[in-house]
């Protein structure tokens, strides 16, 4: 995305809470660690682009929605062109195209986009969780039974998968068939062994 | 330097569920978590299309001051993300 759009768009992150916390990645309790975090994050994932350091009791993030992993795409007048509530690369691809053909301005994408894009957070989502272990599997566990044994099947088969469900781009009407197969594969087989394990 | 007012304490004045510190910055991942997520996505918490994205001022890990309204004149891609 950013070796794509990076020269045409300003790319900013904000960092807020811990989404998965553990005993190496504690909940915030005050700014000096968060902001140790946010320089971890930048190294850690070679981050190119800015990364903002939120206050303490996240109110920027609150004011924008408060939501795990939101994105929004902001106009050359300072106005919401998109409000993609669960990040998606090829949504956001798509959306900066259509905003650039209008000159940078206007709603694109009907300027709302709601659907959870599970297939990336499967394929990429280990690499935060892992950050946390061992509370932060047993939390999202405890929780969502399969979602943190998911997230870890779903890293492992990210040589094979990713080329599917981390696509900057939007994939073909075959690929996305493919894409949704294995998702719903990977999603069946999680069932059918927690099924014969209960 | 004198503090500059941006748009956030207002508007986090009059949201409607503030979360204060200890329970915005949540110990464990529950599952009401989720639920509070998927409940505030289809209520449309957050920026409407169209509206003007609240102005805010914060620090960034290069060590600098970022105003988003100072960046009018090129589109931004406004991303909220964890750590974990």
């Amino acid at each position: 995305m950013f070796a794509d759009w990076g020269n045409q768009v300003e790319f900013v992150d904000v960092l807020v809470r811990q989404a998965h916390p553990g005993p190496s990645v504690e909940a915030y309790r005050s700014l000096e660690q968060k902001v140790a975090d946010a320089h971890r994050y930048v190294a850690n994932e070679g981050i190119p682009w800015n990364v903002l350091i939120d206050d303490l009791a996240g109110m920027v993030h609150q004011v924008y929605g408060g939501l795990a992993d939101p994105i929004y795409l902001i106009d050359v007048d300072g106005r919401v062109s998109l409000y993609v509530h669960w990040t998606n690369a090829p949504t956001l691809h798509m959306a900066i195209a259509t905003l650039l053909r209008q000159d940078g301005r206007g709603v694109v994408l009907g300027g709302t986009n709601r659907f959870p894009h599970i297939g990336a957070a499967y394929t990429d989502g280990w690499k935060g969780l892992a950050r946390g272990l061992p509370q932060s599997l047993v939390d999202m566990e405890t929780s969502v039974p399969g979602s943190g044994v998911g997230a870890f099947v779903g890293h492992q088969l990210k040589p094979i998968i990713g080329s599917l469900t981390l696509k900057s781009r939007p994939l073909s009407s075959g690929k996305r068939l493919q894409a949704a197969a294995i998702t719903g594969g990977i999603a069946g087989a999680l069932f059918l062994g927690r099924r014969r394990s209960a | 330097m004198q503090p500059v007012e941006t748009d956030i304490l207002r508007d986090f004045s009059t949201l409607p569920d503030p979360m204060d510190v200890e329970t915005y910055n949540f110990e464990h991942f529950r599952l009401k978590h989720l639920l509070h997520d998927i409940q505030r996505s289809l209520t449309n918490a957050g920026i409407a299309p169209n509206e003007l994205a609240p102005d805010f001022i914060l620090p960034s890990v290069g060590g600098e001051t970022f105003r988003l309204s100072e960046r009018r004149g090129k589109p931004v891609l406004l991303h909220f993300g964890s750590y974990t």
